[in-house]
């Protein structure tokens, strides 16, 4: 259970360009939840990501995870429960570390990074079982560098990385947006996969509708830091894409965009 | 002859602590000038204890620690006080001169008269004397070795894997529900200890610490990191510390050249410095010729 | 296309920089070679750029040419100047060395301390100068002995001679000035002899330690406010900005004493200094002796000079209002009336 209780966020305080994004938000994620979140930019999407990582200081309220106050942690303690996939697939990965250095990384989170070998000779076969459900090829090439992978093969390994430890929580930053249309597709479709065998509550931020109705148990629409619409269970099911389409058709006619 | 055992003595010395300005400037990305500071504190360690009686091969720890002292120093003022990475490094060095000073209690100790790892009792037991000239080069030579090797296995453990990350992706050391501000911490301890253990060794072959042995010593590290990594890029065989060490050769080289042919020593910071310049220049633009491919 | 291009920028750069290695090579070989064909090969080893140093090198050559080794004739000289580089200054010396040098002058302290280092494991004899303590930087043992296959001369300050001096030309002053570089040994020790004297002579003594040149101008203003007189030392860093002083001084209406005729040269108000030419003459003559090989350098024990004269500057005098007494005029080695720019 994911709870954020009456936040409050300002930017730029105490300069002409103050601008409150959140006043007194609140928002429950129930366990298994995976929620998708849609808004026009400058709706608070991602920065409420940001505050629920950590990346970015609170300025008033409380996030809960599973019962415990994680609002005063810094990002890095609290990420050992968090799982996040960016929006640019450079951010998941190492691109001068070869893929099975990358995948011995991810093995290791949350456990020590001591002396030890970096690289588990006898988990190979199950990272190579692991990159293999990528359908990729991935797993033929453990010795070249991640970066001279493709965008959508580097997103695929940045997807599978976070989730390979026992986190509880996934967050997607737009984890689609910088890949062409078909690759998209294929990431969503293991996104899927990977949140249902795993079991895991997950937030998704995407600016696609498709996406956004297809996938996920729960819809959250936001407009100027607000939840103007949120469906779940069955309600969320006879969601359409039109529908959704139009609504937020009006918010953005409201702005004047 | 002398000559070239004088570029592999030198080579060897400022390649020890190359090593660590691979650490910083290519694994980390963190342009660490403490290393001006931290080369002559390993002298002043060495020497000041040497004349206090120490076993010479124990000074070598002990600088090393020292080095490591500074670089934690350096790393606490870039991650906890928000200093920029190369004002924390002129800090440092700047502080390192009068701590220098007063470790080795004036500018200049000479430690002619004292055992060193290059010349004791227990070496002149057995040594013949015609392979006295070679011992200085073959000592040099296992430390770096010692050290070089250290330094692969260690980027090969879990810890020398964060490091790396730290430096090519820090997001990922965070998403690791791992501090990036102190892995950073660790790679400067490492680096710097390098460092000092370079100016341990130095001082002890020189027979005398000199507080102006540092200057430019970020110089040298940083042309032998450049020049060994740009010449080797290409073949994959050769490890990046076996590529540092090579540099630091052919930097040393160069220079030694340099004077052979009479360039006057006077023009010789000028010259070093348009060579440095070059280098950096091109490789700086392949880099960034990669990042917009 | 843009791999092709990058691959052409790589060759190019790497062609470029061996282009520029070769060519530097290349022109600074050519210019190289002179008085081959001499039979002995000396290599004189400064460690930094002023003066003094220069002055006791020029005396060192004459030195040796006035006990028959003529420059060019039956020896050559290499020379090279460390700039105040320790690094350059051991492969200053390894450089001689390859060329088969048959003895090394190390002119200022860790120069000689480089030759010393790196000569001894060919038994190649070392001969320093401008050395201010010899067994201090172990170059002597402790009863003055060579330490090894080493000697030279050693250019201690006159400091009693320099008080007596400063009392004579200021009888009313209390206070007296010194500047210095925390870096410079010569220096510290220097000051501790000027500290244990100064009593004697009814001064105090108040000194100021820089690390830098850029920090002359803000120490040597703080040292004006606090003192009757500034007497200046032979450090290299201080020496090098001595203008910087000297200005600031005269705007303050303060004396500067020198070290060395150079220094009252060009508007230092006196100095009682020692005549670096001749403590290189000294040098060169023990060099000499050194190659003839009627003695080995390990055989010769250090020379101090101990000659010291006064040096004044009539000009400064009188621009600060200041009389020099007749006296020191009068046994004066030699006495400026111009200050040189």
């Amino acid at each position: 259970m994911l709870e954020l209780q009456s936040l409050n966020k300002y930017y730029n305080p105490g300069t002409v360009n103050e601008m409150c994004l959140f006043r007194d938000f609140n928002l429950q994620i129930p366990d298994h939840e995976f929620v998708a979140v849609v808004g026009s930019n400058g709706s608070g999407k991602t920065s409420m990501l940001n505050l629920i990582c950590g990346s970015i200081p609170l300025d008033g309220g409380k996030i809960v995870a599973n019962g415990r106050d994680i609002s005063n942690l810094p990002d890095y303690k609290r990420n050992k429960r968090i799982g996040r996939v960016y929006q640019n697939p450079a951010l998941g990965t190492c691109p001068n570390m070869t893929i099975l250095e990358n995948m011995s990384l991810a093995d290791n989170k949350g456990g020590r990074f001591n002396l030890r070998r970096g690289t588990n000779k006898a988990r190979i076969s199950y990272y190579k079982e692991l990159l293999q459900s990528l359908n990729l090829g991935l797993e033929e090439k453990l010795h070249v560098k991640v970066g001279s992978l493709s965008g959508g093969q580097r997103q695929a390994m940045a997807l599978l990385m976070c989730t390979m430890s026992e986190i509880e929580f996934l967050i997607l930053d737009e984890h689609t947006a910088a890949l062409d249309p078909k690759t998209a597709d294929r990431i969503m479709e293991l996104t899927d996969e990977i949140v249902k065998k795993k079991k895991l509550t997950t937030i998704m931020v995407t600016h696609n509708l498709r996406y956004a109705v297809e996938y996920g148990s729960r819809i959250l629409m936001m407009h100027e830091g607000n939840i103007i619409l949120d469906k779940a269970g069955e309600e969320k099911k006879s969601l359409s894409t039109n529908e959704l389409l139009d609504r937020f058709t009006h918010i953005s006619i409201e702005c004047g965009n | 002859m002398t000559i070239l055992l004088g570029i592999l003595e030198e080579g060897f010395v400022y390649a020890i602590m190359a090593l660590g300005v691979y650490i910083t400037y290519k694994i980390l990305d963190f342009p660490d000038l403490s290393v001006d500071g931290t080369f002559p504190l390993g002298g002043a360690v060495a020497a000041s204890l040497l004349c206090k009686g120490m076993n010479p091969w124990l000074t070598l720890i002990v600088s090393f620690l020292a080095g490591a002292i500074a670089g934690i120093g350096t790393g606490l003022i870039h991650v906890k006080l928000k200093v920029r990475d190369l004002l924390s490094g002129i800090i440092m060095m700047t502080a390192l001169y009068s701590v220098n000073l007063k470790i080795a209690g004036k500018a200049n100790l000479p430690i002619f008269s004292r055992e060193t790892i290059f010349e004791n009792e227990w070496l002149e037991s057995f040594l013949p004397e015609g392979a006295k000239r070679y011992v200085t080069v073959m000592f040099l030579f296992l430390i770096l070795l010692a050290g070089k090797l250290a330094l692969d296995a260690y980027l090969k453990t879990r810890s020398g894997y964060l490091l790396r990350a730290a430096g090519d992706n820090e997001i990922l050391v965070t998403s690791l529900a791992k501090d990036k501000g102190f892995v950073k911490i660790t790679g400067l301890a490492i680096a710097n200890a390098f460092a000092a253990l370079a100016g341990c060794v130095y001082v002890q072959m020189n027979g005398f610490f000199e507080i102006s042995t540092g200057t430019g010593t970020i110089v040298i590290g940083l042309a032998s990191v450049i020049i060994g990594t740009s010449l080797f890029k290409n073949v994959s065989f050769i490890k990046p510390t076996t590529a540092v060490i090579a540099g630091s050769l052919l930097y040393k080289w160069c220079v030694s050249r340099a004077i052979r042919f009479g360039l006057p020593s006077n023009d010789l910071k000028l010259v070093t410095s348009v060579l440095f310049l070059i280098i950096l220049v091109f490789s700086e633009r392949k880099r960034r010729g990669k990042k917009n491919a | 296309m843009k791999s092709c291009s990058q691959k052409g920028l790589r060759k190019r750069s790497l062609a470029l920089l061996g282009a520029v290695l070769m060519m530097g090579t290349a022109v600074l070989s050519g210019c190289a070679k002179k008085s081959e064909g001499a039979t002995l090969k000396i290599g004189i080893g400064q460690f930094a750029e002023h003066g003094s140093l220069d002055n006791c090198r020029n005396g060192f050559i004459e030195g040796l040419k006035e006990a028959g080794y003529i420059e060019g004739e039956n020896i050559t000289i290499y020379y090279e100047n460390a700039q105040t580089d320790g690094g350059t200054a051991s492969q200053i010396v390894d450089n001689f060395l390859e060329k088969g040098c048959s003895l090394i002058c190390g002119i200022a302290t860790p120069m000689a301390q480089s030759a010393y280092s790196a000569a001894k494991k060919q038994d190649v004899p070392v001969i320093f100068t401008a050395v201010t303590d010899p067994i201090a930087a172990e170059l002597a043992n402790a009863d003055g002995t060579p330490a090894g296959n080493v000697t030279g001369t050693s250019d201690k300050l006159p400091v009693q001679m320099q008080l007596e001096m400063i009392r004579e030309v200021m009888p009313d002053a209390d206070t007296i000035g010194i500047l210095y570089c925390t870096s410079e040994v010569n220096s510290i020790s220097a000051i501790e002899e000027y500290k244990e004297a100064a009593g004697d002579y009814g001064f105090t003594i108040i000194e100021n330690g820089i690390q830098t040149t850029a920090d002359i101008p803000l120490a040597a203003d703080g040292l004006m406010k606090q003192v009757d007189c500034i007497t200046n030392l032979t450090d290299n860093t201080v020496v090098s900005c001595l203008p910087i002083v000297l200005e600031k001084a005269t705007e303050a209406g303060i004396p500067v004493f020198g070290s060395e005729v150079e220094q009252v040269k060009i508007g230092c108000l006196g100095a009682v200094g020692l005549d670096y030419y001749s403590l290189g003459i000294q040098t060169g003559k023990m060099a000499a002796q050194v190659l003839k090989g009627e003695k080995k350098a390990e055989e010769i024990p250090f020379e101090v000079i101990e000659e010291a004269a006064f040096y004044g500057n009539t000009a400064v005098a009188k621009k600060l209002g200041i009389t020099i007494p007749d006296s020191l005029i009068e046994s004066a080695a030699q006495v400026f009336d111009t200050i040189e720019q």
